[in-house]
């Protein structure tokens, strides 16, 4: 009766229907794994660890140590560039073929947890720093290890300080204000400091000027966004008078090796960086530029509150050999291991026994780092923080480039964030 | 009745035996013949199927559902929600900006490109003589250059204090800070994607120009019509397929463009360069799956909806 074609047609449809139809989310949440017990004796077997840029050039030397340590176990480090990761990781786990240990992105936790084997018990973290700790708490689970920390506070060139009249760094938010003032009239810089203006990225790069002055992403249970608040309201009022008062520029050239090279010849003297800012600095300036970086911490408004982030050490659920790969792990957090990984490439010890040695606790800028890592925040661990985040960027280019009111600005950043609402 | 080949070597008889027994035979080969076919063609069909195919359906499937990129490990388990991720996304005042900055692109980057390029064809065509493959060469180089390398120059020169305002300020004009500006940013991208793809456009061109026969237009000459109407009203109706060609191929180009703001501006000042694929690119750097599917369906219906446009407007009306 009915043309052939249009039956097919029908026929297929129906199909697709009843297939959409089988479709749908167990309303079941998954009780997390056991996690599994570490067992003595020595490593053995391979292990292969995914890492990322500079951690996977510098992990070899370590993973040999190991090997000498561990005469049956071997290890393979496979390096990935940062920016291809995430999606690496992403299909491996689709695709399961997953390694035993992974370098992750603080901020990528929760997007994989997943995939990963809870945290042995017999795995000690309590003298880590309480938010690096944090970050491997997700989805009512422990997962992975912290393995190096990260955090930003302020470079700024003493000379030019100097100059300006200042001898040590400010810890107030009105001399920081005052001194990169003081840096543009007195020491001839075009800006005082170098601030995030809303380019992509710049929101999460403000947080430890927010969190200083008490303003907070979310309520306690995390489950509100609570970016109206009125402490973010004056947070941003005051981030926008370093704007409105010409101490930063609305557009600074954000070109790679652009900010660096306006530190080194005093245009922009003071900028945001973190631990391996000062390997770029002297990339950009040579060696001599050393002795003209100093570092401080956040200005204190309520406190003096940074961003921490980092890289976590963690076991794929898939792995074959997960005994040896905890076996390595542990290892890796021993505070002399730690103290060696930071000497050789930089990155902060997330072991809080670590900074007692004195070859961190006596270099005059890794002594800033280490007392800025006693205050820290980090964002919250959702998978909708980087939508929200992005939405964040949009509203801070509102009130650094056009001059919006920051109270309208955050009403609607509030009512942005509460559609995309928690991923819960 | 279709005809039947009769195979060689078939015994031409005329009882109806043999009729029956040639035809039986011809289908056997006929169908050996269509299985020696798809056999050759099953290595494409296969990967087409693969590679473009399932991905199109899965798309399109994931367009409809709620699932987002931590679901990858479990694609089933996800909400149908019907016409929802649409109906979001007509609502969502970041798609609708970026629906009109990709409109903007379009109509106005569509006919500055047709006219630059028709223009360099047909003085091309008839009026330089010396050095026509030099300028021709000139003119299409633009188009094999990475976008990416292009943007990034671009970007130099369209600096605050770079190439461009050098220039203008020779002549007294104080240029604007093109890239950071919301108002100057589209206009610099229309501009560098015109230069970009003025080659390609002038080429097609080129060749429609040489098909019109010249005894038309010197017909029209001698019978006292100027240059211009000869151009208005003889090549221009002449070129029709010709321009329809330009337009459709610019036009799934330009509704697509996503190299310029990603290189240049990252989604522009306050999103005043904000493209639907960069809105959809940025959505599935979100794990926002379903939203993003949703997105590249709709710009795939703005894509075919100006090319029936298109077609009626420019079909030759023989």
């Amino acid at each position: 009766m009915f043309p052939t074609r249009s039956k097919s047609l029908a026929a297929v449809l129906l199909v697709a229907a009843v297939a959409l139809t089988g479709c749908g989310r167990s309303n079941v949440s998954d009780t997390p794994e056991a996690a599994a017990t570490i067992g003595s004796g020595p490593a053995k077997g391979t292990l292969t660890i995914w890492a990322q840029a500079e951690e996977a050039a510098a992990l070899p030397t370590f993973t040999k140590e190991f090997e000498k340590l561990n005469p049956d176990v071997h290890i393979k480090v496979t390096p990935i560039p940062w920016d291809a990761a995430y999606s690496k990781y992403q299909t491996a786990i689709a695709g399961g073929t997953t390694p035993d240990i992974a370098h992750m992105g603080t901020t990528w936790m929760s997007d994989f947890a997943t995939a990963f084997a809870p945290t042995p018990k017999s795995i000690d973290t309590s003298e880590f720093f309480p938010s690096a700790v944090k970050s491997t708490q997700v989805h009512g689970g422990t997962f992975g290890v912290p393995w190096y920390v990260d955090t930003r506070v302020i470079y700024y060139r003493k000379d030019l300080a100097a100059k300006a009249g200042y001898t040590t760094f400010p810890t107030s938010w009105t001399d920081f204000k005052a001194m990169a003032k003081a840096m543009q009239t007195k020491a001839g810089a075009t800006w005082g400091v170098n601030l995030p203006p809303g380019s992509p990225s710049s929101f999460g790069s403000i947080l430890p000027f927010m969190w200083s002055d008490g303003a907070d992403l979310m309520n306690a249970d995390q489950t509100k966004w609570t970016l109206d608040a009125p402490e973010w309201v004056d947070a941003m009022k005051k981030y926008q008078s370093f704007f409105t008062e010409k101490i930063a520029s609305r557009t600074p050239d954000t070109s790679p090796g652009a900010p660096d090279a306006a530190f080194v010849n005093g245009s922009i003297p003071m900028i945001l960086g973190g631990p391996s800012y000062l390997g770029t600095l002297v990339t950009a300036g040579g060696p001599s530029i050393k002795d003209k970086v100093g570092v401080g911490r956040i200005p204190m408004d309520k406190s003096s509150t940074s961003f921490v982030g980092g890289g976590d050490l963690v076991v794929f659920k898939k792995s074959h050999n997960q005994d040896a790969a905890w076996k390595f792990i542990q290892w890796m957090l021993k505070p002399d291991t730690q103290i060696k990984w930071q000497q050789t490439l930089g990155d902060l010890p997330a072991s809080q026994a670590a900074w007692k040695d004195p070859v961190l606790a006596n270099d005059p800028v890794l002594s800033v780092f280490g007392q800025q890592l006693t205050d820290t925040k980090a964002p919250p661990a959702i998978p909708t923080w980087n939508q929200v985040s992005s939405a964040g960027d949009q509203a801070l280019e509102q009130i650094v480039k056009s001059g919006a009111d920051p109270a309208e600005v955050l009403k609607k950043l509030q009512a942005t964030a509460d559609s995309i609402g928690t991923g819960s | 009745m279709s005809r039947t080949l009769v195979p060689a070597g078939a015994v031409v008889g005329a009882g109806r035996g043999d009729l029956v027994e040639r035809t039986h035979a011809s289908r056997t080969r006929r169908r050996r013949q269509a299985l020696v076919g798809w056999l050759f063609a099953a290595p494409f069909v296969l990967s087409f199927c693969l590679f473009m195919l399932f991905p199109l359906g899965a798309s399109l499937a994931m367009s409809f559902t709620d699932i987002t990129g931590r679901d990858i490990q479990t694609p089933f388990a996800v909400n149908f929600v019907g016409l929802q991720q649409y109906s979001h996304l007509l609502g969502n005042p970041q798609f609708r900006k970026s629906v009109g900055v990709t409109a903007y692109f379009v109509v106005v980057g569509i006919p500055l490109t047709m006219v630059v390029a028709l223009a360099l064809a047909v003085a091309l065509n008839s009026g330089i003589n010396r050095f026509r493959t030099a300028f021709r060469v000139g003119f299409y180089t633009p188009v094999v250059t990475s976008i990416v390398a292009v943007s990034v120059v671009w970007r130099f020169i369209l600096q605050d204090n770079g190439l461009l305002n050098g220039i203008l300020g020779w002549v007294g004009i104080d240029g604007p800070n093109w890239l950071n500006s919301t108002t100057w940013a589209m206009p610099a991208m229309i501009l560098m994607a015109v230069w970009r793809n003025m080659g390609t456009l002038m080429v097609i061109f080129l060749a429609g120009l040489q098909t019109i026969p010249e005894e038309v237009k010197e017909a029209a000459v001698i019978d006292g019509a100027s240059r211009w109407k000869v151009f208005r009203l003889i090549t221009l109706p002449l070129l029709r397929p010709t321009l329809l060609l330009g337009a459709v191929l610019l036009s799934v180009g330009y509704l697509q463009f996503f190299e310029e703001p990603y290189v240049m501006t990252k989604g522009g000042p306050l999103d005043s360069t904000l493209s639907i694929t960069y809105f959809t690119y940025q959505q599935f750097g979100f794990g926002n799956y379903g939203t993003a599917s949703a997105a590249s369906y709709l710009l795939f219906l703005a894509i075919a909806l100006l090319s029936l446009l298109q077609f009626r407007a420019l079909r030759s009306k023989d």
